[in-house]
């Protein structure tokens, strides 16, 4: 223990990979659990539903943010981690994004009873062959 | 695996022990090597992990955006307090994670066996609150896809279910047949609860349909005695000013809200401002007490409804009756609407503590008392013929009206109102599509939970054994990863399922 001391005050690199200090660990715990607070009192305040939304999103991209960077150590990683990392929340954004701009290309499905068809659509009908 | 070149030359070989570390592989050149390997594995699979929830979170995106109403009403059925909770839990059992990254690396071995400790205890924690969670919806069939009738609606109150499944309030009818004295058939009901939906007109329920007209009258009061020589009220009525008040309490659920405003007024000298308002409809259903049973009908907030299940069954009669006295008792006040009198076949006349802008006008008019009449005709007793013409019309109940008046509701109580009224109403259409999407984003986040419950375990029966070193921590460290990005989900789960606003 005694040897190991030391290492407690800063953050280095310790043998084969970075130790994160405690003064970083408890600072991202104590913030992380600060914004949960934060995220839980904003829903109680009426600011608009796409700004609450807005909003709780925003902190939850910062707690995600801080996760990522000290508790995983992306920050003192190497960087083709990140680059790992990123590229999936990039293709994930992707995958959201043109679902998204997809969804509302079709029409909505009518489902009619039988005995009760729609009117039937109105334009150029085919002239039937002689 | 011990004849490794390049392990004599370690640059960190202050260490002494790294080059004879059983668990470096010997396909890797040192420690730091299969270290890198692995993190650099782990990485892949978190990157895979995000992949495979993003597909969720493309479900739950696109049916938000296309259904918000759903997700509005939904939420409520979520308990904020346990999501908050199970946040904090994640997020303290991710920082011990962490910690023990550090403890493993500094040959801390007791912090070490503390932190794995605790991040299994936050993990189990976590799971025990799903579990309780998890209960509570399959008990009120708040369930995915066709398995969604929830019994309640998003605000608690009981709501007519389609496959009447719902404990306590409406599952199946028990009941044996009897032959009474007058040779009537009845069904006389030994247990269970009825479904909402048979209490009016069916035959297995002993009881009086009738068609009924609720009449508001206006008259001067007269002072007088009763049987007993107390002083009592009577309302001389108005020629002509009579009025149908049918149906004044509008069913919310179909006909948008109920009437704004809140009466303040004095009856007796007692002065009330009531939470009610007005409310008459005619009651079809009668306080029966016949077979241990009662079904309160009960107007409160605007709405009418009846009871959803009845209460009972009672031991006896008179704890029915004295049961069914103590429900009356509590709809005294403004909008009362008591049970049992229309179904009994007469005329009976119910104090309304009711204001209108014209009397507020007029302050003269003081001495001047509304009631509300109910006048039904064709009373047809189902079930139990004999038992209603038996019990004599309840007797004309007047009070004195001293003042009264009138304001209109706050923006904030219009907007609680209304807000109730949402909530307790039956869910909206394709509302089983955000729970079919919370089961499948919760679920499989607990399955990642449970995951790394064993994972934890095994690391600690690891490092009971003294198996990790500065040199080795490896498995810690690919752990706590995985553990952060199941916290990290969860950061995102818990604002868009249970904080929508």
């Amino acid at each position: 223990m005694a040897t190991t001391a030391h290492h407690d005050e800063h953050d280095d690199h310790h043998g084969i990979s970075h130790v994160a200090s405690t003064k970083v660990l408890l600072g991202t715990g104590g913030s992380l659990l600060f914004l949960t607070i934060i995220t839980v009192a904003a829903t109680k305040v009426d600011f608009g539903a796409s700004m609450n939304l807005i909003i709780a999103m925003i902190i939850a991209i910062i707690k995600a943010t801080l996760v990522v960077l000290f508790f995983m150590h992306l920050k003192y990683d190497k960087v083709f981690h990140s680059v790992v990392f990123v590229s999936a929340i990039l293709a994930a954004a992707l995958f959201v994004g043109f679902t998204l701009m997809d969804s509302n290309q079709y029409q909505y499905t009518n489902i009619w009873h039988p005995e009760d068809p729609p009117p039937a659509p109105v334009g150029p009908r085919l002239v039937a062959p002689t | 695996m011990s004849e490794q070149p390049h392990a004599a030359h370690d640059d960190h070989g202050d260490h002494g022990h790294g080059d004879v570390n059983p668990f470096v592989q010997h396909h890797y050149d040192d420690a730091k090597h299969q270290f890198d390997s692995g993190k650099f594995g782990i990485w892949l699979f978190l990157a895979q992990e995000v992949l495979f929830f993003s597909a969720l979170f493309v479900a739950y995106i696109l049916y938000r955006s296309h259904h918000p109403e759903i997700y509005a009403y939904a939420h409520k059925y979520l308990d904020t307090k346990m999501g908050a909770i199970n946040t904090a839990v994640l997020i303290f059992s991710s920082l011990t994670a962490a910690w023990a990254v550090r403890a493993a690396q500094l040959r801390q071995q007791k912090l070490l066996l503390a932190c794995l400790a605790t991040t299994i205890a936050c993990a189990c924690t976590f799971l025990v609150v799903k579990y309780f969670e998890y209960t509570h919806k399959v008990h009120e069939h708040i369930l995915f896809g066709t398995k969604f009738d929830p019994c309640v609606s998003s605000n608690d109150t009981p709501l007519a279910t389609k496959l009447n499944l719902c404990p306590g309030t409406k599952t199946t009818i028990e009941s044996r047949e009897i032959v009474d004295d007058q040779k009537a058939h009845v069904l006389q009901v030994t247990g269970g609860c009825f479904p909402n939906v048979a209490i009016d007109a069916d035959t297995t329920t002993p009881g009086v349909q009738a068609n009924c007209k609720v009449y508001e009258v206006r008259g001067k009061l007269k002072k007088d005695k009763d049987a007993g020589g107390k002083e009592i009220f009577t309302l001389v009525e108005t020629p002509g000013s009579r009025k149908d008040v049918t149906n004044r309490c509008r069913d919310p659920w179909n006909e948008g809200l109920a009437e704004e405003g809140v009466e303040t007024v004095e009856i007796d000298g007692k002065k009330e401002e009531p939470e009610k308002f007005p409310c008459w409809k005619p009651s079809f259903q009668p306080a029966v007490c016949k077979t241990g049973w009662f079904f309160p009908w009960t107007c409160e907030g605007g709405k009418c409804e009846r009871s959803t299940g009845g209460e009972g069954p009672f031991d006896s009669l008179a704890e029915c009756s004295s049961k069914r006295n103590d429900a009356e008792s509590k709809l005294k006040g403004l909008g009362k609407a008591t049970v049992g009198e229309c179904a009994r076949g007469g005329a009976s006349a119910i104090l309304v503590d009711y204001n209108d802008k014209e009397e507020r006008e007029s302050p003269t008019l003081e001495e001047e008392g509304v009631k509300i009449v109910t006048d039904c005709t064709g009373a047809t007793s189902v079930g139990a013929p004999d038992y209603f013409k038996a019990t004599p019309p309840a007797p004309l109940a007047v009070g004195k009206k001293t003042t009264s008046s009138r304001r209109d509701l706050t923006e904030h109580e219009k907007h609680e109102k209304e807000h109730n009224l949402l909530y307790s109403g039956p869910p909206p259409e394709h509302t089983s599509m955000f729970f079919t999407i919370y089961f499948a984003m919760t679920g499989l986040h607990g399955i990642h939970v449970l995951i790394g419950i064993f994972v934890f375990i095994w690391l600690l029966i690891r490092a009971t054994k003294g198996h990790f070193t500065p040199d080795y921590f490896g498995p810690i460290d690919f752990a706590a990863l995985y553990w952060h990005i199941v916290d990290l989900i969860w950061i995102f789960l818990f604002p868009l399922l249970y904080l929508i606003h």
